[in-house]
Order: structure tokens, then sequence, then C-alpha cells
């Protein structure tokens, strides 16, 4: 196939970039995401996945059901902060900053 | 590929490809990094990448983080473009009582030349015009940014690279043995041999210390970050909590939580970060977001880096920190020194991890 | 609170789930059926051809008329449907969190049955991302569903059974197909009639062939086909992609299920066994989802997960359901070996390879 075809069209990411990175040695989808930000766009790489997956196996041989699927991850489809959010402005887990700050009688420890 | 070499480096995240990096700027060949997985694939591949300073507690280390700081600049000169933006680190309060608190701070932290600004209510509002009108102040300090840290890892292994560092990927170091003069590393790859060897596993390190028979008290934190869709850019800093990458997407959460090495996500963290975002700047209500990832913070058990020689062991190094994206270029420089010299231009004693009692050998 | 608290969740109300919804509800469960769409009925209702290998007590139909008999079937029972809801993902301790978009709030569900489909995969070739080119799905939503007609001059590329249907659909619009355009040696569609009606109609069929490129200043105006050593130019609005499709994974994935790997299920499919029912215990799964198949196949597993459900929960005794799955397998075996035998071995390998998953802890780092 042509060098210069879009694999993810979300990202416009071409089969040569991600073959130049199959070369340093990266091996799964999620090596060569986080190298060229393919898989990263909005569709979250249901587009690409499969393409990315045949470009591996041809260009390292790697068979089918070696090559792991990509790294899926919530939300399930795309949604508002605003529908995710629940108004609360208590918080458990999620820390501010200056929480953290800490003081020792009376002075920053 | 060889099998003999000067130096060892067990893990090729942000730390170990910092280190090989700045050991190859003095010392081109007879260096090798191994990667269980392929770097990034650990926690500097799933992190909020703030290169933070200001309001870091107790001092020295708010200190040591500034010094780290300041080498970005010429760090990206050196290596390339990893979109470091000196943005000014922005921390928003709500309440009066965390105002007294930020009062103190930047009290103490003049002292040792941090600027750190005690904004008004207007005066935040006017910096950043997207926060919640009902914020009670910030504070700002311009010391703090944020990188790429994709970039920022793929440049220091292409620079380290062309430097003649070799790395050996997908290949899980297994065993350690101690000969005299000389460490054997047996891989899944194979068996390398070297003089000096650095730990650098990140959040494994509890496990690679256990092969030369120490406690490198490292444990894992879990934390959310929600990621929107690209909006057109809008926010000026970076602010404790969230910020807007190069692209255009913003990156929230600030989340802890002990749950081991699972990295999974849930939607009550999720949920809650997205509450902390519209409370910040509630314009975001509108932006979708479009994945959530999760990371292992490497967290040593007092908080605070673990850095230098493991005493006992001749030629043995260990490297593991939480905040290793802004540690990173210090970091490698001084363990350089160390490696290279035998002492450091900064003292790290502080780092030393026998300060932790239970590090006696069993 | 919107909170839902329910005996069965079914997700996706497509062929499969509204089988299974129906082997539920009838016994007297409280089901919950959830789908994006506002609509019953999943893919198939924008499928207008004829359905051959259906279960032996429904008379071959149309996909849309098969759509139409299984609302029916459930008419009469109480179930709740959360249409235009979705699934966007989990609660710590498993709790399903969905979304009416306007918030997102949790179903506690007895068991659930994970029946989402599948998607279409792409196929990539200089320029194919130009407006114009389409899945042979988005065309067929285009003419069944929307009432539009998607262009004027078609290539197709891509020759299975679903290829040679949206030709034909194509064709009946009165879009003009140029041509099918097909990498493998010979025609992959195993239905002949289809492919002998494709013939009578004249639609060139090009073999061992593939795509140079596709050209246009803002859309596809024409495409370069390569067939052994000839290459030629056909001008065309429309190019129809079909690259097979494979199960929709997302939600198996947030859950923690394993998968195998089947070429002939179409791909990664999520790890179930006899009873489809996933390693996370109260999880089963049908239709698509459990490896893509022919619509009668879907029926039936929607069914055979609809059972196991009732059995697990107590609706139906150990007996009934033992005589009733042994009948849904041998009905699921005599439509699945006369569609595609493959897909008959590649299902019970899956099905033997459930304690021995591929993929699997897709969370511990
Ligand atoms: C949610 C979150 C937000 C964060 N935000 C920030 C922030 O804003 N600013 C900041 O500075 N820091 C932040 N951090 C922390 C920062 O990301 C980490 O400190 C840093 O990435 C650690 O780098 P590392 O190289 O030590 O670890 P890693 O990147 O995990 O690298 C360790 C490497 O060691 C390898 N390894 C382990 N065991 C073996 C073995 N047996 N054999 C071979 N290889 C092995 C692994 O494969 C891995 O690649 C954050 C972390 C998280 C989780
Ligand atoms: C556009 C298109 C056209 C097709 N046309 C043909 C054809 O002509 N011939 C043919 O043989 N096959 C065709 N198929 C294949 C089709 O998938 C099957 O025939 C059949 O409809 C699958 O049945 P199912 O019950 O497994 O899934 P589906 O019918 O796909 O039903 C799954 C349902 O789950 C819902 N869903 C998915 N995820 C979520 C979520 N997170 N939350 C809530 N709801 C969710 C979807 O909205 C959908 O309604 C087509 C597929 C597509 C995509
Ligand atoms: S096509 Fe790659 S992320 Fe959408």
């Amino acid at each position: 196939m042509d060098k210069s075809t879009i694999i993810c069209r979300c990202e416009e990411i071409s089969l040569e970039e991600i073959e130049k990175v199959i070369s340093n040695g990266a091996r799964t989808f999620d090596d060569i995401k986080r190298l060229t930000r393919c898989g990263m766009g909005p569709c979250q790489s249901k587009i690409c996945n499969c393409l990315v997956a045949a470009a591996i196996n041809e260009k390292t041989g790697t068979p089918f059901h070696e090559i792991p699927l990509p790294r899926m991850r919530m939300p399930i489809s795309p949604i508002k902060l605003d529908t995710l959010a629940t108004n609360s402005t208590t918080f458990s887990s999620v820390k501010s900053v200056l929480d953290e700050v800490e003081l020792e009688d009376g002075k920053v420890r | 590929m060889e099998t003999s070499y000067e130096t060892i480096i067990i893990g090729g995240g942000v730390v170990g490809s910092s280190i090989a990096y700045h050991l190859s700027e003095r010392n081109k060949g007879g260096i090798l990094v191994l990667d269980k997985k392929f770097p990034l694939s650990g926690t500097s591949g799933s992190t909020q990448a703030w290169v933070w300073v200001h309001n870091k507690t107790p001092s020295w280390y708010a200190e040591f983080s500034m010094y780290s700081a300041e080498l970005y600049p010429y760090l990206s000169k050196k290596i390339g473009d990893v979109e470091y933006k000196r943005t000014g680190g922005l921390s928003p309060f709500f309440n009066e009582a965390d105002r007294e608190k930020a009062l103190l701070l930047a009290k103490t932290y003049e002292s040792i030349g941090i600027k750190i600004k005690v904004l008004t209510r207007e005066e935040a509002l006017e910096k950043e015009p997207s926060l919640n009108p009902e914020v009670a102040g910030a504070t700002y300090s311009s010391i703090d940014g944020n990188v790429n840290p994709f970039r920022l890892v793929d440049r220091y292994m292409r620079a380290a690279k062309k430097n003649g560092v070799q790395y050996s990927t997908y290949n899980k170091v297994t065993e350690i043995q101690k000969l005299p003069g000389k460490f054997m590393v047996v891989s899944q790859k194979g068996t390398f041999q070297c003089k000096n060897l650095v730990l650098a596993g990140g959040t494994w390190s509890r496990e690679l210390g256990k092969m030369v028979d120490i406690t490198i008290p490292i444990n894992q934190l879990r934390g959310q970050i929600l990621v929107t869709e690209p909006l057109k850019p809008f926010l000026n800093y970076t602010i404790s909590g969230l910020r807007q990458a190069f692209n255009g997407e913003v990156l929230i959460g600030y989340s802890m939580e002990k749950e081991g090495f699972n990295r999974a996500t849930t939607l009550e963290v999720m949920q809650e970060t997205a509450n902390l975002a519209v409370h910040y700047v509630p314009s975001l209500r509108k932006a979708k977001v479009v994945r959530a990832f999760s990371g292992i913070r490497a967290m040593p058990e007092d908080g605070f880096p673990i850095l230098g020689r493991i005493p006992g062991v001749e030629n043995l190094f260990v490297a593991a920190t939480h905040s290793g994206v802004t540690l990173s270029p210090l970091i490698g420089t001084l363990m350089t020194e160390l490696i290279l010299d035998g002492d450091t231009s900064i003292p790290i004693d502080r780092y030393s991890i026998t300060r932790f009692n239970n590090m006696e050998t069993k | 609170m919107k909170a839902v608290e329910t005996d069965v969740l079914i997700i996706g109300a497509g062929p499969a789930g509204l089988a299974a919804a129906f082997e539920t509800a009838s016994r007297g469960l409280d089901v919950t059926v959830i789908d994006e769409s506002l609509s019953l009925g999943g893919q198939l209702i924008q499928q207008t051809q004829n359905l051959s290998s259906l279960p032996s007590d429904l008379s071959p139909m149309r996909g849309f008329e098969l759509a139409a008999h299984l609302i029916k079937q459930i008419e009469e029972y109480d179930i709740r449907y959360l249409l235009g809801h979705r699934v966007i993902g989990f609660y710590q301790d498993g709790t399903i969190g969905i979304t009416d978009e306007v918030d997102v709030f949790p179903v506690k569900t007895k068991k659930m049955i994970v029946a989402t489909g599948a998607a279409e995969n792409a196929v990539a070739f200089p320029k194919w991302t130009l407006p114009g080119v389409l899945t042979i799905g988005a065309a067929q939503t285009l003419i069944n569903r929307d009432f539009v007609k998607p262009g004027n001059d078609a290539v197709i590329v891509g020759s299975s059974d679903f290829a040679m249907d949206v030709a034909l659909q194509l064709s009946e619009v009165g879009v003009q197909v140029k041509g099918i355009v097909e990498k493998s040696t010979g025609v992959l569609s195993r239905n002949t009639e289809k492919v002998k009606q494709v013939n009578k109609i004249g639609i060139p069929i090009y073999v061992d062939s593939s795509i140079v490129e596709a050209r246009g200043m803002g859309a596809v105006e024409e495409i370069v086909i390569k067939q052994e050593d000839r290459v030629f130019t056909e001008k065309a609005d429309l190019v129809c992609i079909d690259g097979g499709r494979s199960p929709i994974l997302d939600i198996f994935y947030q859950l923690g299920t394993s998968f195998g790997f089947q070429k002939e299920l179409g791909g990664w499919v999520p790890q179930y066994n006899k009873d489809f029912q996933t390693d996370c215990k109260d999880v089963f799964l049908a239709g698509n989802a459990a490896g893509v198949s022919t619509q009668g196949a879907l029926v039936l597993t929607g069914r055979l997960a609809g059972m196991n459900v009732c059995e697990a929960l107590g609706a139906v005794s150990k007996e009934t359901a033992a005589v009733e799955k042994k009948g849904l397998w041998k009905e699921l075996e005599i439509v699945e070996t006369k569609y595609n035998l493959d897909i008959w071995h590649a299902r019970n390998r899956h099905v033997d390879n459930f304690t021995h998953p591929v993929l699997k802890d897709q969370f511990i780092s």
C-alpha cells in the first residue's frame, strides 16, 4: 500500500509514520498510539484499530491473535462534562493541590 | 547484540530514559536500557505532566523541583521540541481559610527564591477569565508549566540512541546477580553484564529491589484523568487540576486511590473529576469527554524521591520517584554526576534510601 | 433519582437482544432493555433483503419484518424500555452507569445480557478519507432508513453477502453500480443466488483487484482500480467499502471479561462458554457481539443467552433448561452450518477455549 495512505483519519496519521515507529520497536497499538497520537482522536481508535493491526502484521509478521487490542476506556462513547458531573462540590478521592500543602505549628512544613 | 556494558538501566520511562540520555552526553556507548514493555507503557505514559513547583512542600522539595523546572528550556534546546510550555501555575481556592494557608506559603517560599503571588478574586479572574466567578482567590507562580510526556520520553530516547545508547524493549529483567566488580542481569532475552546498575523501575521498584535483597519502599497510588475533545485555546495557565494541551484537549484530574496495580477507571471518580472541572471552569460544561485514563503513581512511602547509591552494594543505584516528569532533567543530571564523578553538584543525601529504617538487607 | 433495579438488563435491542428479552420476560423475570437508538430492532430495521437461514419456527422473511416479528412477540410483557439511553461505563462495584443525556445514573441488575452487535471495519487506500467514501452499512442506512440516494455512480470494495445485498439495493434506488472490486481470487459471497442476480443486472465483479487510489477535489470523483497488470479509472461519486465486521467490545472490555481471537467470527471476541456466559459470571452475551454470524444464528444466540439467564435466576427448572438448550444448540448448528461451516467451527473452537483465554486482566499493569 502507498506509504502516504492515511491510517488514522481522526488524527491524520499516515502508514509511513506508523511504520517508522514500528521499526523503532513499537509492537502494540498502544505503543504506536503514544508515539504518534494514532488512535487518540474522537473515535478513540474504533476506526483505525483494525488498520493498525494490519500494519503491525504486515511489517513484523506478528500473527493477528498475538496483537493485543488497544486498551479501551470509558466513557463508552463521548459524553458532555455537564451530563457526567453530579454538581456536588465535595471531593473524596479528587484533591486540590492546596489540600496537600502541609502545615506544622502554623507554618508551612 | 552485545552482552557487556559499562552501565545498565532497568526501566525506560521518563526517569530511566533521562538518566540514559544525560549519561550518554558524557559517555558515548556502553549504556543499555532494558524495559519489560515499551517506554511509556508505565506511569510516564499516563500522567498529567505538569512541570509543577509552587506548592510542593516542604520548601527543600519545592526548591529541588524548581531547579529541575529551570532546566527545561535548555533541555528542549538539546533534545528537541517536547512541547514544554511555562504557562505559569494557578491554584484556585474557594474559601478564606485557604487564603491564610496560601499567604503563609508565599512568605515561606520567598526565602528560597520561589515567587508566589496570592491573587485576589479579581486578580485571579483577570488572569484566567474562565475561572468560576465564585473563586476566592488563587496562588500563582510563573515557574510552573507543562510538557507533552510522550514527546519528552520519545525525545530522550532518540537523543540517547543517537549517542549510542541501546534499548532492549519487551525484555523483562527476572534476576540480578552481584558478582565481584560486576552485575549479571538476567532478562527474558538473555543475560547481560555491567559494572554500574541503575534501578529505574518506577512503580515496580519493589520487585526490582527484591532481586538484590533490598526493600525499595515504593507504593502504588492510582490517578484518573479525563480528556476532552480538542477545544479552541482558552486556558492561559496550568491550573492545579486541569490543563489544556497543545492540541486543545483539556486534561482534568487529580485523584488518589490505593488500588494496587489496577489501572481501571471507575465512574465514581470520573464523575467527581467532572464535578471538579465544572466547579473550577464552568464553561467546560459543554465540552465532551472522549476518554478517561488512569495511571499508577510510583509513590515513595514518605512521598519524596528515592535517589542515589544503594549502600552496601557497590555500583548499584536507584531512582524512583513521584513527579518524575517535573524532576527528570535534574534526576538525569545528578545521577550522571553520581555515576561518573562519584558526587553531585546539588546534594541529594536527603533523598538517600538509607532514610528508611526498614532498609536493612533481609 | 432515576436509578433502576432489575433482574435482567439487556443492552442492545437488535435481533439478539429482542430474542433474549422474549425468553426472559415470557418466563416472568423483570426485564429492562436499553438501547441508544429511539427504536427497537437494531441494525435489522434497515435490512430489506430476504433472510433465508432462520430458525425453523420462523418462515423466510425480510430483515425489517423479522424485527417487527420480534417486537410483536414481546409486546404483551411488561418490559422496561430505556430507549435513547446509552451505557457509558461502570462503577467500582460493577453497577452499570447509563445516561439519558441529562444525567448519568446507576442500573443494578442480577444478570446482564450484552447484545451490542458488530461494527464495520475500514479499508484504507490513498484518499479513502474523501467524502463520498462510506462503509456499505452506512450506505444501506442512507437508502433504507433515511430514504436518501447516496450518489449516482458507485463502486463497491469487497464482495461479501452484505456487499451483494447493498449492490442490489443501490441499483434498486437508481444508483449505477460501476463494479465490485475484490482482492481475493474469487467472490467471497456464498449466496450464489445473490451473486447471480448481481451478474444478471450487469454489475461487473473484478476479482484479484485492488484500489490504487481515489481522486477528487473535496469529494470523491473517480477511483483507480488495478486488476493484475491492468490499471483503469472509473468515474464514481460513491465508494462503498466492505471491510467485514467485528464484535463491539467496549462494554466487555470495561467489565474485564477475557477475549479470544477467531478470524471467522470477526477477530477478537469475548470469551464465553456453552451457556453464552462470560468469565464475569453475571454477564451473558448474544448476537454479533458473540461472533459475527447470520441473522438466524443471532436470534438463536439471543434465545440461548436468555434461557441460561432464566435458569441462573431459577425461572425455569434445570431439567427444562437442559432440554431447551440442547434443542437451541441443535438449531444453531443447522442454521450456522448451512450459512457458513467455518463460522460454526470457529464458534465451537471459541467455546472450547473458554478456560484458556488469550487476552485477560487488561487493566493490571
Ligand atoms: C495520574 C497521574 C498524574 C501525574 N501527574 C504528574 C504531573 O503532573 N507532574 C509530574 O511531574 N509527575 C506526575 N505524575 C508522576 C509521573 O508520571 C511519574 O513520576 C513518572 O512517570 C515516573 O517515571 P518512571 O520512569 O519512574 O516510571 P515508568 O514510566 O513507569 O517507567 C518504569 C519502567 O520500568 C520498566 N520496568 C519495570 N520493571 C521492570 C523489569 N523487571 N524489567 C524491565 N523493565 C521493567 C517498566 O516497563 C516501565 O517502562 C503523575 C502520575 C500519575 C499516575
Ligand atoms: C449499518 C449496518 C447495516 C447492516 N446491514 C446488514 C445487511 O444488510 N445484511 C446483513 O447480513 N447484516 C447487516 N448488518 C449486520 C447487523 O449487525 C446484523 O445483521 C444484526 O442486526 C446484528 O444483530 P445484533 O442483535 O447482534 O446487533 P444490532 O442489531 O447491531 O443491535 C445492537 C444494538 O445495541 C445498541 N447499542 C450498542 N452499544 C450500546 C450502548 N453502549 N448503550 C446502549 N445501546 C447500545 C445499538 O444501538 C444497537 O441497536 C448491518 C450492520 C450495520 C452496522
Ligand atoms: S481513526 Fe484513529 S482515532 Fe479515529
